[in-house]
């Protein structure tokens, strides 16, 4: 799976793009002192006033100062000596010493460790001239004004007679006014009855603004919290673009201190933080060794199926990532396992929002057959076990009568892309639901010969949806052979075990030259679930089993459908015995054997 | 409490030295380090003993004798104060970093800052990245000041003032004679008078806090009683505020609150009606104060205090009617400060 070239398909990814095609293609990129002019003029700019006008200058133009207090370094550190620098860049002085005062550029992290860090690279260990002695004066008086200057005489007098530290004193001063901030923001309500006033949601846009370079100072992350999560009852203002930039910027870095429901805001808000937030669940979630049990741990952790129950407009956009990396890698069942343990996270964080969960499925999936919806999102231990059996078959029949009207439609008119659509967005959502195809596996082998039409379709058609693409009808020929081979394997009157007749069943599952091959998962799923429910004793299905995954050398395959049946099976509301339990402890060891 | 003696003097020495010698040049990290530890350990005994007159006049008596001796080898040596040991972390940092002889790796030390948001500002003990932290704090308020509400006292003079209250409180707890608090009110604002315009928030944000035991209600109690007493303290105050932090004063302490009021009415009673502007001015030029201003502080006041407002309105009435009862307008102060709150 290519995140990186996803990702190009998303907003988080085109920023990115553009940002590298700009520097490649740029037939000249200006070096530093080429734009050493530049900076001096914003720099005295910046120090002439304090308007919002100014303000937001800074912060639009901070991340590429940044980058060009980065090149300034590597370009100080690779001359050898002060003076050298000087001549090379002689507004150098000049720059950073008006930089230094300016407090958006200081209170940053990055950009005031950078900063520092040109200021004190000019330094000259061992000055051999006046100018690089005097250098090292200025360099000096300049960094202990910064570290001990105080304007307040009130606030002098007060620290020296009750003994209070300068930094207990400045963070006290910080933290008061983060606090007061934030009422003053809490306090503000859009009357857009009071025209004459003014909106005061403008003191929204200029906290959000002013915030800019506080991103990452832990001390303003409350209030940085508090403007994401700020009611936009307003049209005229909300958050200053700026601001969302820099915190995406800073949550793509793992920069950020921000509590629950901020990030769930931040989603909210930012399209590319969400977007990055989704890749990178599902980067992480299908990378190497990761087990089903592992995927389903990683989807409950994130707060992503919380941010989706909370907004349907976020739940939409995830939706359509995994819409479209779906489109993508339709045979990878690990992907298609991460859609599953996440809808049903989503699903039980929107239960517990709303009471009627179900009222509302419209809404998050205006793209699926509504008929679906509800039955779909009934999850298996919902209802009593004999119900199952009817539930899946008019599941497998709607679905059946889907694909029939589309294929005739297609035969009609082959240029007709939108029955298409319907087929997939059906497709979609039972691959989101896909607990239930599980449950048609388990009655595939307790219910016997008579049932197993529809639910063998059923199974089919999550793994091979079309005709046209995927060969469904003649799937479902091979999935019928199969499933007859594991009937009869495993009923108790075939003995013994008849080696010819397990070779037969080893070889459907080789690749065949000439034509489309079923999907192995598809008859290890039917293997591992005859192992557990069928009727044999435990030894002789782990006989069977060892056989079949250690000579079709599908021994990883047959792993992750087993621990897919047993996380279904220890979840709370299932009906499993102690038996099914040992069984498939059993059969797990079996495997591993296998894989050693 | 001669091994506190003698780590006092040491460490003084240790400031001196860090202030004036080129020695300074060979220190290293774990050397400094140490040098704030030592630091450190003055502020506690500073915290310790401050209180306590004869162990601080111990202490007071070996600071001399060590001020003496180094001004004796160092002709260029500040004494330090008993008061200064409050404080003497800041102190080492101030005169190491106006030491020349500071070599670039202790600065590249005190300066270094992490980029990552982990940094744990609370963490007092570090001295690495000491400096950055303080740059950081110090920018944040400036970058944040701005968007603060106008009418109140500021972050600045809340904090001010929650520290004025806890001083007055430790003061006040310390001793029952009532001049330890007055001294120290005294040392305290006396720095005022230069920055006499700060004075004011401070006071007033000091009575505004929220108290939550007997001794800080004392506390405030006694700054109040030291503001009346005051010649001229309680009408700077008054003349220098914002209605509504006035208001919130007399809604939160009935003395302000009566002294207030008592303010307004010999304001009102000292201004002349000038035929030549049609407007009522104040006589007196110290205190400048407006009719429309005194109509302001009173509408805040009956705000915050409602039932203040038939109160007021009866004495105005009164007062008028001692006037002779003009319906015209100039004729009388009371009527037209009735009118105005009328409208």
């Amino acid at each position: 799976m290519d995140f990186f070239k996803l990702k190009s398909e998303f907003a988080c990814g085109k920023r990115q793009m553009t940002e590298l095609q700009v520097q490649q293609t740029t037939a000249h990129w200006p070096n530093v002192q080429e734009m050493m002019p530049f900076w001096l003029e914003k720099a005295i700019a910046w120090g002439q006033t304090d308007t919002p006008d100014t303000r937001k200058d800074i912060s639009l133009h901070l991340k590429r100062l940044r980058d060009f207090f980065q090149e300034l370094l590597t370009e100080i550190s690779s001359v050898s000596s002060t003076t050298e620098t000087l001549n090379r860049l002689p507004l150098l002085g000049q720059l950073l010493g008006r930089l230094c005062w300016n407090p958006h550029v200081t209170a940053e992290g990055a950009s005031r460790g950078l900063l520092l860090q040109c200021l004190l690279a000019l330094y000259s260990e061992h000055p051999s001239n006046a100018v690089e002695g005097k250098a090292n004066q200025w360099i000096q008086k300049v960094l202990c004004q910064l570290a001990t200057d105080e304007e307040d005489g009130a606030a002098v007098a007060l620290m020296k007679h009750l003994a209070v530290p300068t930094k207990e004193y400045h963070l006290k001063v910080l933290k008061k006014m983060v606090t007061r901030i934030q009422e003053s923001i809490g306090n503000s309500r859009c009357s857009v009855s009071s025209t004459n006033k003014g909106c005061s949601c403008s003191s929204v846009w200029a906290a959000s603004e002013a915030c800019v370079p506080l991103i990452t100072c832990p001390e303003a992350s409350p209030l940085i919290g508090a403007l994401l999560q700020q009611q936009m009852t307003c049209i005229r203002e909300g958050l200053s673009e700026n601001f969302l930039d820099a915190l995406h910027s800073a949550y793509s870095r793992c920069d950020l201190l921000l509590d629950e429901q901020a990030v769930v805001s931040l989603w909210y808000q930012s399209l590319p933080s969400l977007e990055e937030a989704v890749l990178n669940l599902l980067v992480s979630a299908t990378a190497a060794g990761s087990t089903p049990s592992k995927v389903e741990e990683q989807v409950s952790k994130s707060l992503l199926p919380k941010a989706c129950a909370q907004h349907c407009s976020v739940f939409l956009v995830v939706n359509d990532i995994f819409r479209t990396v779906l489109k993508q890698t339709e045979r990878n069942e690990r992907v298609k396992n991460v859609f599953q343990a996440f809808t049903k996270c989503f699903f039980m964080e929107l239960s517990r929002l709303q009471p009627q969960p179900s009222a509302s499925l419209k809404a998050f999936f205006p793209q699926s057959p509504p008929s679906l919806l509800i039955p779909l999102f009934t999850m298996p231990s919902e209802m009593p076990q004999e119900s199952l059996k009817n539930h899946l078959m008019w599941v497998s029949s709607s679905l059946q009568r889907l694909t029939e009207e589309d294929e005739d439609e297609e035969d009609s008119d082959s240029s007709n892309i939108r029955g298409n659509h319907k087929v997939f967005e059906a497709w979609f959502l039972l691959v989101q639901c896909a607990y239930w195809v599980q449950v048609a596996v388990q009655l595939l082998v307790t219910s016997g010969p008579e049932n197993c039409g529809p639910l063998l379709w059923l199974l089919t058609f999550y793994h091979h949806p079309t005709n046209r693409w995927h060969h469904r009808a003649s799937q479902l020929v091979q999935a019928k052979a199969a499933w007859d081979h594991l009937y009869s394997l495993f009923s108790i009157v075939a003995r013994p075990l008849s080696a010819d007749h397990l070779q037969s069943f080893i070889s459907l599952l080789a690749p065949k030259p000439q034509q489309p091959s079923l999907a192995p998962s598809l008859t290890l799923n039917l293997l591992v679930n005859f192992a557990t429910f069928g009727q044999l004793p435990q030894s002789t299905s782990a006989e069977i089993t060892q056989k079949v995954v250690h000579q079709s050398g599908l021994q990883d395959e047959a792993a992750r459908v087993l621990s897919l049946l047993r996380l279904r099976l220890n979840d709370r509301g299932s009906f499993a015995s102690d038996r099914v339990h040992l069984r498939i402890e059993e059969l797990h060891n079996t495997i591993k054997k296998t894989q050693m | 409490m001669e091994a506190v003696l003698k780590n006092l003097g040491r460490t003084v020495e240790l400031l001196a030295v860090a202030a004036h010698s080129g020695v300074v040049n060979e220190w290293d990290e774990q050397t400094v380090t140490r040098a704030f530890h030592w630091a450190r350990y003055c502020e506690h005994i500073y915290s310790r003993f401050h209180g306590n007159p004869v162990i601080r006049g111990v202490l007071e008596k070996q600071l001399q004798l060590t001020n003496h001796s180094l001004k004796e080898a160092l002709p260029e040596y500040n004494a330090v104060s008993f008061l200064d040991l409050g404080r003497c972390q800041d102190l080492l940092l101030l005169w190491l970093l106006n030491n020349s002889a500071l070599p670039i790796s202790i600065m590249k030390m005190l300066f270094e800052t992490k980029a990552s948001a982990d940094s744990t500002s609370s963490n007092y003990e570090d001295v690495r990245g000491l400096c950055s932290q303080i740059i950081q704090c110090k920018s944040a308020c400036t970058v944040l000041r701005p968007l603060l509400d106008v009418p109140s006292v500021g972050a600045d003079a809340e904090v001010q003032g929650e520290m004025l209250m806890e001083g007055l409180g430790t003061a006040l707890s310390q001793s029952s004679d009532p001049r330890r608090a007055e001294d120290f009110l005294s040392s305290v604002l006396q720095e005022f008078e230069v920055a006499a315009e700060h004075l004011c928030p401070v006071i007033a944000a000091a009575l505004l806090t929220t108290t939550d035991s007997a001794a800080q209600t004392a506390a405030q109690d006694f700054l109040l009683d030291w503001l009346q007493s005051r010649r001229g303290a309680l009408q700077h105050v008054c003349t220098a505020l914002p209605s509504k932090v006035l208001a919130d004063l007399a809604k939160r302490h009935q003395k302000f609150r009566d002294a207030f009021c008592k303010l307004l009415k010999r304001w009102a009673s000292e201004m002349e009606y000038r035929l030549t502007e049609g407007e009522w001015v104040h006589a007196a030029t110290s205190s400048a104060v407006s009719l429309q201003k005194m109509t302001e502080h009173y509408l805040t006041l009956f705000e915050a205090c409602p039932s203040l407002r038939t109160e007021i309105e009866d004495e105005l009435k009164a007062q008028r009617i001692a006037d002779g009862d003009y319906d015209v307008r100039g004729l009388s102060v009371w009527g037209d400060i009735l009118l105005a709150l009328r409208k």
